[in-house]
């Protein structure tokens, strides 16, 4: 495939931005940020440069993280799913709830958590393909109704004391590395693989792309959209179980606003919010920048209002720059 | 360099604009509160900028975006042990939320210090978590005097329902002080039922739905306990906006502003006043003498003061000078 002749500055630029998109499927541009952001941290705040620091990084995005990698599939497919942080809310109630309250084993517990929350999200994927309501209004409602079943379950209480082996998860160091940063790389690996490399994941964008050009190549596009979603609610129970964990309780007003900031690191990372493009590592390198940006400021000791500003501005900053490349990428 | 790097620079310039630059000494105290939004936490923050001052010690205050918020508590208290501060002031928005960072501050040698007293001891000894003090009022002692001045102006005779508005459900402090209160009101007046006892979160709105709708199921309510002012200001909307004003009587616990104003304009009836600036204050003073080597309790507790409208007007009390 030739390089079309457009206006780009320098040739060696193009050539990695092209190397990073085919072969790695993510943008150097963010790369590039996160990397800059990082540079800046350390020389103004001689805390940032460790690897504790790091670790913490890496900690406080895990949760986070996992919500992230299910926005993008969703988004990549021309979706959205608002439901993410009341299913993390919910699933962590569940999970506390079987084995604090029935005293079930971890296991059990475990599985009790990541199932409920595909088990939502199996509702929302059913409703929105057999129903032909749109997703907007099935997974607002959603929203609304995990929220409320994770306070009735609970009776609006936080449940304490999980057993040792389900901490483990939340707060277990193997090797000195946090169990939830363990569990993010290997989540965001595989996740990385199916989109960029699957069938699943090459039917998810084209499905983002053009519903109908899909429909007609073949593709099931309501049972690929149903398994979505459920793969959606199934990821928001595993962060809701990483949120449960690290703070030894099932709480049931967890997650509250985080389907937002999931989806404003999957659009830093060079998801497009209206589908046919996307990318797992784009999404975790999205939400690394939100992390280090937001890390920065408090070993700086700004106030987190000034920190929801700041991430404000990056989120449309990075939306501009994406745009403004695509516009450089037509002009020949 | 390619227009794209262009922009990447401006951005980036432009972030740097949002930084401020704080002392990075690696002797500082941390002190990590809730939210600065409610007024209680401000005059605690005041108080402890005095208290740090007046020590002369370096210090850097960090807060959340809510009292809800556990997990970016946790989050930020992590990030603060990597400044290397000699004593870690906490006030945990619920009794485990920040075990993991207490945990590792333990580890590094940083005391540890529970503000306003939200950590549970039965945990933290679970948790093998040993805090240098904790220092606060006395959150069941609070409850209880406002159950005696609820019955010192109802009369221990009188029969009717009152309404309990607990605090966020797994928080201690909010805990103490709806059982404080409770079991007073039994001990003081059998009479006076409680016939709801329902969390409202710290929240000004759940306080006044939850208020409403105990007031439709019990139109003749005579009495509402609030475990903090900004529940209890939501109350008060409640049952003036139902024309009950004057009718119910109204306590909360706290003593900030806000109910202050509330209270001279005759709409709340009381306030269990705690003294959040004292707080602070001697925290930090206390912290001070705990790393110098001196002796500090293990259990430090500031008094608390029932305000009235009464009160206020006379001006006389002397702790008067501590409500901010």
């Amino acid at each position: 495939m030739a390089t079309p002749q457009t206006q780009r500055a320098t040739g060696l630029w193009a050539g990695l931005q092209e190397k990073f998109t085919e072969q790695l499927h993510v943008r150097l541009e963010s790369i590039v940020v996160l990397v800059g952001l990082a540079v800046i941290m350390s020389i103004l705040s001689p805390f940032f440069l460790s690897v504790s620091n790091f670790m913490n990084i890496l900690l406080a995005t895990s949760t986070i993280g996992i919500l992230a990698i299910a926005a993008t599939f969703v988004l990549s497919s021309g979706g959205l799913d608002l439901s993410i942080g009341s299913v993390l809310g919910l699933s962590g109630v569940v999970g506390a709830s079987v084995a604090v309250n029935l005293g079930m084993p971890t296991p059990i517990a475990v599985f009790a958590t990541i199932g409920a929350g595909a088990l939502a999200g199996l509702v929302n994927g059913w409703v929105i393909t057999r129903g032909f309501v749109p997703a907007f209004i099935v997974t607002l409602g959603m929203l609304g109704i995990a929220r409320g079943l994770a306070l009735v379950i609970s009776d609006g209480r936080v449940i304490y004391g999980l057993p040792d082996w389900m901490l483990f998860l939340g707060q277990g160091r193997p090797f000195g590395i946090p169990m939830p940063v363990i569990i993010l790389i290997v989540v965001a690996i595989i996740m990385h693989i199916v989109l960029a490399y699957t069938r699943f994941g090459r039917h998810t964008l084209a499905i983002g792309d053009n519903e109908n050009a899909a429909l007609t190549a073949g593709i099931n596009v309501d049972l690929h959209r149903l398994t979505l979603y459920t793969l959606s609610g199934g990821l928001a129970g595993l962060a809701g179980l990483l949120f449960a964990t690290r703070i030894n309780s099932g709480d049931p007003t967890a997650g509250i606003s985080y389907e937002l900031t999931a989806i404003t690191a999957a659009i830093i990372g060079g998801t497009n919010l209206f589908g046919g493009r996307g990318s797992i590592l784009g999404t975790i390198v999205g939400a690394l920048i939100m992390g280090v940006l937001q890390n920065g400021l408090n070993l700086l000791a700004v106030q987190s209002y000034y920190q929801q500003m700041a991430i404000g501005a990056v989120l449309i900053l990075a939306v501009f720059i994406d745009q403004f490349q695509q516009r450089q990428e037509t002009k020949v | 360099m390619s227009n794209t790097t262009k922009k990447c620079a401006v951005g980036m310039a432009v972030l740097t604009w949002f930084v401020f630059s704080a002392p990075t000494s690696a002797e500082g105290y941390g002190i990590l509160m809730k939210t600065l939004a409610n007024p209680y936490w401000g005059a605690m923050g005041d108080g402890v900028e005095a208290g740090a001052q007046g020590a002369g010690v370096d210090y850097y205050i960090q807060a959340v975006e809510s009292d809800q918020a556990a997990e970016s508590q946790l989050n930020v208290c992590n990030t603060m042990l990597e400044r290397q501060p000699v004593a870690m002031i906490t006030a945990a928005i619920n009794s485990t939320n920040l075990l993991p960072c207490l945990k590792s501050a333990q580890e590094r040698e940083i005391k540890v210090v529970d503000l306003d007293e939200n950590l549970d001891p039965a945990i933290l000894d679970a948790a093998g978590i040993e805090i240098t003090f904790s220092i606060g009022s006395d959150n069941v002692l609070a409850g209880a005097q406002g159950a005696e001045y609820m019955v010192s102006q109802l009369g221990a005779d009188v029969i009717g329902p009152v309404l309990v508005i607990e605090g966020l459900s797994g928080n201690i402090t909010g805990e103490k002080r709806a059982t404080g209160f409770a079991d007073k009101l039994t001990e003081l007046a059998p009479g006076l039922e409680i016939v709801a006892s329902l969390p409202g979160d710290w929240d000004r709105g759940k306080a006044a739905n939850i208020t409403n709708d105990i007031m439709t199921r019990n139109p003749d309510l005579v009495g509402i306990f609030a475990a903090n002012d900004g529940m209890a200001l939501g109350a008060v909307e409640s049952v003036f906006a139902a024309g009950r004003g004057g009718d119910v009587i109204i306590i909360g616990v706290d003593g900030n502003s806000d109910a202050v104003k509330s209270i001279k304009a005759g709409r709340l009836t009381a306030s269990v006043a705690q003294l959040p600036y004292l707080v602070g204050k001697q925290a930090l003073e206390n912290v001070k003498t705990a790393i110098e080597g001196g002796y500090v309790e293990t259990n430090v507790i500031i008094p608390t003061l029932v305000l009235t409208k009464d009160l206020i007007d006379a001006g006389t009390e002397p702790l008067l000078e501590f409500v901010k």
